[in-house]
C-alpha cells in the first residue's frame, strides 16, 4: 500500500485513482484463513499438478493415445531456459554437492541424483532405476543436451521416471550448469 | 520399560549385522530371523501394550474398548481382515487408524476438539492399539469388500491415487511400485505391494528405523517423495511433505491396496528391515 502510494504521489493523482482498485482486491484476499494440513495437501496434489504429469497418470505412466509424443516433447523444450551468457558448464565440484555429496554418502536433498544412477564409484549406494553414469562425459554427448536433459528430461523423454529439476525450480540453471560440469569434466571422479 | 530393554537387546544381537546394512537385500537379515526364533520379535511389545490400553486405558466416562469390543478384543476377533470398511455409525469409509479414534471420540468421551488428546492418540495409542487390534486376525484371510457406494467411491480415489503423478520429482505409487517395481532406488528394492500382497504383514515394525507403524505411518512417508508444494517447491518454506492423518487420499489408497490383497493371510506384526 504504502509503496503504490507513494508512487502514485509521484507520477500524479490520476494514476493513485487508478491503482485503487488492484490495491483494494490485494487488501481483500489477505485476510484469508489459514489452510489446514489437508487442504494444503489438496492444493498441492491436485491443484498444481500440470497438464503433461496429467496425460501421464495413467496405468501404463506413458504418454496416452491421442496426444502427440512430438508435441509433447516440442512443448517441453519450449520450457528450458539458460544460465546468464548460454554457459552449460559451471563448477564441477559445485555440481558434485549437488549430484549427491560424497561428505554424506552420495546424499544430496535436490539433486538427488544418486537415488537413480550410479556414477562415482566410490559411491556404492547408488540405484539402478536410470542408467549409470559412469564414464559419461567419454560418451561424446553435447554438454548442451545434457543440460536440456536435465533441466527437462520429459522434452527427451515424455513422462520419465527422471524428474523435471529445472522446469519446477527444483534446481537453478546455474546448478544445473554445475552438475553438467560434474558430468562432462575430465577431472571429475565420474570420468576418472 | 519393557520395550527398550528388549531393543537394545535386539541391537545388541544385531550389531555385527548392521554394519553391513549398505548391502541390499530383500529377505530378512540374519538377527532379526535370529531374533524371532529366539521368540523376540521387537513388534511384540507393541501387541502388549495395545493389549494394556485396549483394557485399562478409561475414557472420561469410565470406558474402556473392552467394555463394548470384549475381553481380550474377543469381538474384534475378524475385523481387521475386512478394513477398511464403510461403518454406519460415523458414516465413512474408516481405516483402522481412523476407526479407533472415532470410536474413543464418539464412545469413551474424549474431546474431538482437543487437540492434545489428538496429538496424544496419534503418537501414543494408535500405533499399540491398531497393532493389537491387527492381530487378533492372525491366520485369517484379507477379505476387504467394495460394495457400499461410498466404498466403491473410495476404491476408485484410491486406484486414481495410485496412478497419479504429481509434485516436483513427478513420481507416482505406481511409477515406484509398479513400473520400477524389482528396480533399486538407491540401495531400497522397490516392492510392489499389490502383486505381493504386502498388506498382510501391516502393521510392520521397521527394524532400520527401529519403528512400528500402521500403513498410514507407510503410505503417508511415501509421500516425501514427491516434493508436493503449496506454491513452488522450496525445501524449507513450500514442502508438502506428507498428507496428515486420516486423509481421504491414504484411506482411499489403502482400500484399493487391501482390496489387491485379498486372500492373503494376515500375519502381524510384520517385521521389516
Ligand atoms: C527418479 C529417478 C531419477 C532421478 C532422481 C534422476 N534420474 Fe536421470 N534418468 C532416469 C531415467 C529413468 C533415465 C532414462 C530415461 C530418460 O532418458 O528419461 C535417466 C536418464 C538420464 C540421463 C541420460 C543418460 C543417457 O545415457 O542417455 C542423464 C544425463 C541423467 N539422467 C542425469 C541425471 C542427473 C544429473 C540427475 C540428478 C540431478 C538425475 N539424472 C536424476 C532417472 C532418474
Ligand atoms: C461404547 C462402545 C465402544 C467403545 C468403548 C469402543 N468402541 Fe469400537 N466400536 C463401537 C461401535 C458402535 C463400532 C461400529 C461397529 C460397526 O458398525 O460394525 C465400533 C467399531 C470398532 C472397530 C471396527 C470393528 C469392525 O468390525 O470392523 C474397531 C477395530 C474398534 N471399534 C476398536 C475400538 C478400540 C480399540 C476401542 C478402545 C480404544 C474402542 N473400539 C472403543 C463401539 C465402541
Ligand atoms: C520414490 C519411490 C516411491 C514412491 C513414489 C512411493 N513409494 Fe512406497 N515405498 C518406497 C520404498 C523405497 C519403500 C520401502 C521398501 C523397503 O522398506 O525396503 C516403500 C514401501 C511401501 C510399502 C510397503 C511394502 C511392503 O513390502 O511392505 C507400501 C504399501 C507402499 N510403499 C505404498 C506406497 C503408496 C500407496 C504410494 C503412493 C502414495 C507409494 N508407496 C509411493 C518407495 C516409494
Amino acid at each position: 500500500m504504502k509503496k503504490i502510494a507513494t508512487a502514485g504521489a509521484i507520477v500524479g493523482l490520476g494514476l493513485l485513482v487508478a491503482c485503487q482498485p488492484a490495491a483494494q482486491k490485494a487488501e481483500a484476499q489477505k485476510p484469508k484463513k489459514k489452510l489446514t494440513a489437508y487442504e494444503k495437501f489438496k492444493i498441492a496434489f491436485y491443484q498444481n499438478r500440470d497438464e503433461w504429469q496429467k496425460y501421464c497418470s495413467n496405468e501404463a505412466q506413458l504418454v496416452p493415445k491421442g496426444i502427440s509424443v512430438e508435441e509433447f516433447k516440442k512443448a517441453m523444450l519450449a520450457t528450458i531456459k539458460f544460465p546468464p551468457g548460454g554457459k552449460v558448464m559451471g563448477d564441477w565440484k559445485r555440481g558434485e554437492k549437488l549430484f549427491g555429496d560424497p561428505k554424506k554418502g552420495g546424499r544430496s536433498r535436490r539433486g538427488n541424483c544418486y537415488a537413480c544412477h550410479c556414477g562415482d564409484p566410490q559411491i556404492i549406494a547408488c540405484g539402478n532405476i536410470g542408467p549409470s553414469l559412469r564414464g559419461y562425459g567419454k560418451k561424446g554427448v553435447d554438454p548442451k543436451q545434457t543440460y536440456m536433459r536435465i533441466y527437462n528430461s520429459w522434452a527427451f523423454n515424455p513422462c520419465s521416471a527422471m524428474p523435471r529439476l529445472g522446469y519446477w525450480g527444483v534446481l537453478k540453471p546455474e546448478e544445473i550448469a554445475d552438475i553438467v560440469a560434474f558430468l562432462h569434466s575430465p577431472e571429475s571422479p565420474i570420468n576418472k | 520399560m519393557r520395550r527398550k530393554e528388549l531393543l537394545i537387546l535386539s541391537v545388541i544381537a544385531g550389531g555385527v549385522v548392521i554394519g553391513t546394512f549398505a548391502v541390499a537385500e530383500e529377505k530378512l537379515p540374519e538377527h532379526l530371523r535370529e531374533l524371532l526364533e529366539l521368540g523376540m520379535h521387537p513388534g511384540h511389545v507393541f501387541v502388549e501394550e495395545g493389549k494394556d490400553y485396549y483394557h485399562n486405558l478409561k475414557g472420561p466416562n469410565g470406558k474402556t474398548c473392552a467394555t463394548c469390543h470384549g475381553q481380550d478384543g474377543s469381538r474384534l476377533v475378524g475385523a481387521y481382515a475386512k478394513m477398511p470398511r464403510y461403518y454406519k455409525d460415523i458414516d465413512e469409509v474408516a481405516d483402522i487408524d481412523l476407526r479407533i479414534y472415532k470410536c474413543m471420540t464418539n464412545y469413551m468421551g474424549f474431546d474431538p476438539e482437543d487437540k492434545k488428546f489428538k496429538k496424544k492418540y496419534l503418537k501414543t495409542y494408535r500405533v499399540p492399539l491398531a497393532t493389537y487390534v491387527a492381530s487378533l486376525s492372525n491366520g485369517m484371510k484379507i477379505n476387504v469388500k467394495i460394495q457400499h457406494p461410498k466404498e466403491k467411491e473410495m476404491y476408485e480415489l484410491g486406484k486414481k491415487v495410485w496412478f497419479t503423478r504429481a509434485g516436483a520429482r513427478e513420481f507416482s505409487c505406481a511409477m515406484c511400485h509398479t513400473v520400477l517395481a524389482g528396480k533399486r532406488i538407491r540401495l531400497q528394492g522397490l516392492p510392489n505391494p499389490v502383486k505381493a500382497k504386502s498388506y498382510k504383514h501391516w502393521p510392520a515394525y521397521r527394524f532400520g528405523s527401529d519403528k512400528m507403524w500402521t500403513m498410514e505411518d507407510r503410505v503417508r512417508t511415501c509421500f516425501r517423495a514427491y516434493f508436493l508444494f503449496l506454491n513452488r517447491w522450496d525445501e524449507k518454506k513450500d514442502w508438502v511433505k506428507k498428507p496428515p492423518f486420516f486423509a481421504k487420499e491414504v484411506i482411499a489408497v489403502e482400500l484399493y491396496m487391501k482390496h489387491a490383497s485379498n486372500g492373503g493371510i494376515i500375519e502381524v506384526p510384520g517385521l521389516l528391515r
